[in-house]
């Protein structure tokens, strides 16, 4: 009788888990693995040479000014990243969940950019910032608008952050409703019974009641904002003058342009680290914050 | 009736694991096959029925179509022939896909590569040797010298690019109000002068286009290239540069070309904002009359060619570098070819080798294949008694050049480092926004090569 249910047991993994697992060792661990011990050699396409060099790419990796500089650049981008997309999630979604006339066309709406690739959404934003906010700026005198963002770092800056929080902010949206329609209706009527106000409300029980979706949209959007690299290619193309490459896209040059696989691996086993420990921490701090209704 | 079930949905698990290992499996049967092929075919000499398949590994993405039209055409002809294309995108990632290609032993057959990563990658291709002499005869004179790889002719050339300043005749010519004579434009102070005159029409004299390839490579790649009509002595350059041995604020090629960018970004279009780099935007603003110059190559002409309402004479001149019309650069374009086509033998047969031999051979030469190189896709090529008309005007003017020997030989980028464009390109985008000044550019562009040592 056991032998027949752990043998059922096996059936259902082998169902239900094994494609699953299969799939996911075919192109996440052992690719991975793979990456790591190429980190340890220096491996040219060009050769196929790959003699084992010790941990000589991780000590190059830590003495590329560049890159570190652009890693920097890259946390400064997923700080204000996640921030915006946030918190114009978070608005979106209350304003979206408190019954408003149309709403499921207005969230349709908003979640659209999701659906367009990174690529075209970076051309679309290239086209704007290059050509269509320069001729309004020039018509009606905007000082600000009237070069080009993607051509100087500081507006290039914002030009990447704007693209991709306007990309995450409808996906993020979705999971907050998600949440918001999890916080019971009792409290929030024996609230407004007892005279709560408005901001109080929110301040008070629906966001202690959503931090799970707090968490979800915040883990998400440090991973996906670290690891831009579509956007970054369409948009900027790391420009002007290397100054807007973020983290994914050096690696990319280095490994594949500038011919270093190496150390563009090892780079990418950084890169890897940084937002492994970004991700678990804020997902660790903020689950604290969790209540019970 | 849960058990039956059960083993039901098992055993089509296993039937999906089976076929993915199946497929896991097919490139390595393939190899066999097509090993036992060869086995079979040195055993009959008569192989003429047999099929082979080849592909096609094309970097110049524009013209992808066209070259699919060949094939197709090729095949109704050899039909024991099959080509395949294994396109890129336009400015994608071309290398990438190349490697990922090489890496995975599954080389494309023909691959149609810059010349400077076929000599990177010199190990996987086909020595022609054999073909060099069929095709010394085919081409313009010097045409296949100036194709060697290290002295190897791995890649046949097919295509002949040139670059300089372009300007749009009708707009030269209505500020100057006579006709224009390229040639009377000789040194920078000639071309100051005409620059004046055109502005005070109030119309910009020229238009640089932003972007690090065109200013990182075909701008600035000049200076390597101006150190000497040949090539070698420009590669000992490139070795002085990357040894630390060679001052560039000394190097009279290198300052006098820089002076002349300054010229440039003084009574360039897009002063205000010179970053933009739209190619599209700056080739529609050259082709009607809001720039009288536009340092580009006659490639610009796949854009322009195809633009309404665009005027329709273009001619070129050099980029002069100095005030001694005598000093080599200012009376010659810039020529290269920049890609060639070679074959692949890390993964292909000897059949593949020969049915790409002779498609290539096919293409190059007959009036189908040169009609479509030269009308359809705009290019010109470097051969003899091409049997097609060129509608591109600007390749045309460059052909004059050409034909009187004033070119500069720009075969010294393809020994560079496949980053150099990028690296310097940055440079030279900072300091034509201002951000350095040219000891800093010199600083940055000295250290890059130090770099690469």
């Amino acid at each position: 009788m056991i032998k027949r249910n752990s043998f059922k047991k096996i059936g259902t993994f082998m169902v239900f888990g094994a494609p699953a697992t299969v799939m996911f060792f075919a192109v996440i661990i052992i690719p991975f693995l793979v990456g790591l011990v190429l980190t340890l050699t220096n491996w040219d396409v060009r050769t196929q040479d790959s003699t084992y060099v010790g941990l000589s790419n991780y000590i190059s990796v830590f003495n590329d000014k560049v890159f570190l500089t652009q890693l920097w650049f890259t946390m400064k981008y997923v700080f204000f990243t996640v921030l915006i997309a946030n918190a114009c999630a978070f608005i979106i979604a209350l304003i979206l969940t408190s019954g408003l006339k149309g709403e499921k066309w207005i969230r349709t709406g908003f979640f659209t950019p999701n659906l367009i690739g990174g690529i075209v959404l970076g051309y679309l934003w290239a086209t704007l910032f290059s050509q269509v906010f320069p001729y309004l700026g020039k018509k009606y005198g905007w000082a600000l608008f009237e070069t080009s963002w993607l051509t100087s770092t500081d507006t290039g800056f914002w030009a990447l952050v704007i693209a991709t929080a306007w990309q995450l902010t409808g996906y993020l949206m979705i999971i907050y409703i998600a949440g918001f329609a999890g916080v019971p209706k009792d409290i929030i009527e024996a609230a407004s019974i007892d005279g709560t106000g408005y901001f109080k409300m929110i301040q008070k029980i629906i966001i202690p009641l959503a931090v799970p979706a707090i968490v979800v949209c915040v883990f998400i959007s440090i991973s996906r904002a670290f690891l831009t690299y579509d956007i970054n290619l369409a948009l900027t193309k790391g420009g002007p003058f290397n100054s807007t490459e973020l983290a994914s896209y050096h690696i990319v040059q280095k490994a594949f342009l500038s011919n270093q696989y190496g150390i563009g691996q090892a780079e990418a086993i950084v890169l890897f680290a940084v937002v492994a420990f970004f991700a678990l921490t804020q997902s660790y701090l903020l689950k604290r914050q969790e209540v019970e209704a | 009736m849960k058990k039956q079930l059960m083993y039901l949905m098992l055993s089509v698990l296993l039937v999906f694991l089976v076929a993915c290992s199946n497929t896991n499996n097919s490139p390595a049967g393939s190899t066999s096959n097509s090993g036992n092929e060869t086995n079979s075919s040195s055993e009959v000499p008569a192989k003429s029925n047999e099929k082979v398949k080849i592909s096609f590994f094309n970097t110049s993405a524009e013209v992808n179509t066209i070259f699919e039209d060949l094939m197709k055409e090729y095949e109704t002809v050899n039909p024991n022939v099959t080509i395949e294309l294994i396109p890129t995108p336009v400015g994608g990632a071309q290398l990438e896909k190349f490697q990922s290609l090489l890496v995975s032993n599954q080389a494309a057959t023909i691959a149609n590569l810059d010349a400077g990563t076929i000599l990177q990658y010199k190990e996987y291709f086909l020595d022609l040797e054999s073909e060099k002499a069929k095709y010394e005869e085919y081409t313009m004179p010097g045409s296949v010298e100036a194709a060697l790889l290290d002295g190897q002719f791995l890649g046949i050339p097919w295509t002949a690019q040139g670059y300089g300043l372009l300007y749009n005749k009708r707009v030269v010519e209505e500020a100057i109000g006579e006709t224009f004579d390229p040639k009377s434009i000789q040194t920078r102070q000639d071309l100051e002068a005409l620059f004046e005159t055109i502005s005070a029409k109030g119309i910009a004299p020229v238009l640089i286009h932003g972007a690090d390839w065109s200013i990182g490579a075909h701008y600035l790649g000049l200076a390597y290239s101006l150190q000497s009509e040949d090539v070698e002595v420009n590669k000992q350059f490139i070795k002085d540069l990357q040894d630390g041995t060679v001052n560039l604020a000394e190097n009279t090629a290198f300052t006098g070309l820089m002076d002349t960018f300054d010229l440039l970004a003084k009574h360039n279009l897009r002063k205000a904002d010179p970053l933009v780099a739209d190619i599209n935007q700056d080739s529609l603003d050259f082709a009607t009359g809001k720039s009288a110059f536009y340092f580009m190559g006659d490639w610009a002409w796949s854009i322009v060619g195809t633009l309404e309402g665009r005027d329709e004479e273009y001619g070129i001149i050099p980029v002069p570098i100095s005030n001694n019309p005598a000093d080599f650069g200012n009376t010659q374009v810039a020529y290269s070819q920049p890609k060639l086509m070679a074959i692949d033998k890390s993964s292909s047969t000897p059949e593949q080798q020969q049915a790409a031999k002779d498609f290539l051979e096919w293409m190059l030469t007959s009036e189908s294949g040169q009609k479509a190189i030269v009308e359809k896709m705009g290019l010109s090529m470097p051969y003899k008694d091409v049997k097609a008309v060129s509608p591109n005007v600007m390749s045309n003017a460059i052909a004059e050049f050409v034909s009187e020997g004033k070119t500069i030989n720009i075969g010294v980028i393809n020994y560079l480092p496949q980053d150099y464009w990028a690296k310097t390109g940055a440079s030279m985008q900072k300091y034509l926004t201002n951000y350095i000044d040219r000891d800093g550019l010199i600083t940055e562009v000295s250290d890059y090569w130090k770099s690469t040592k």
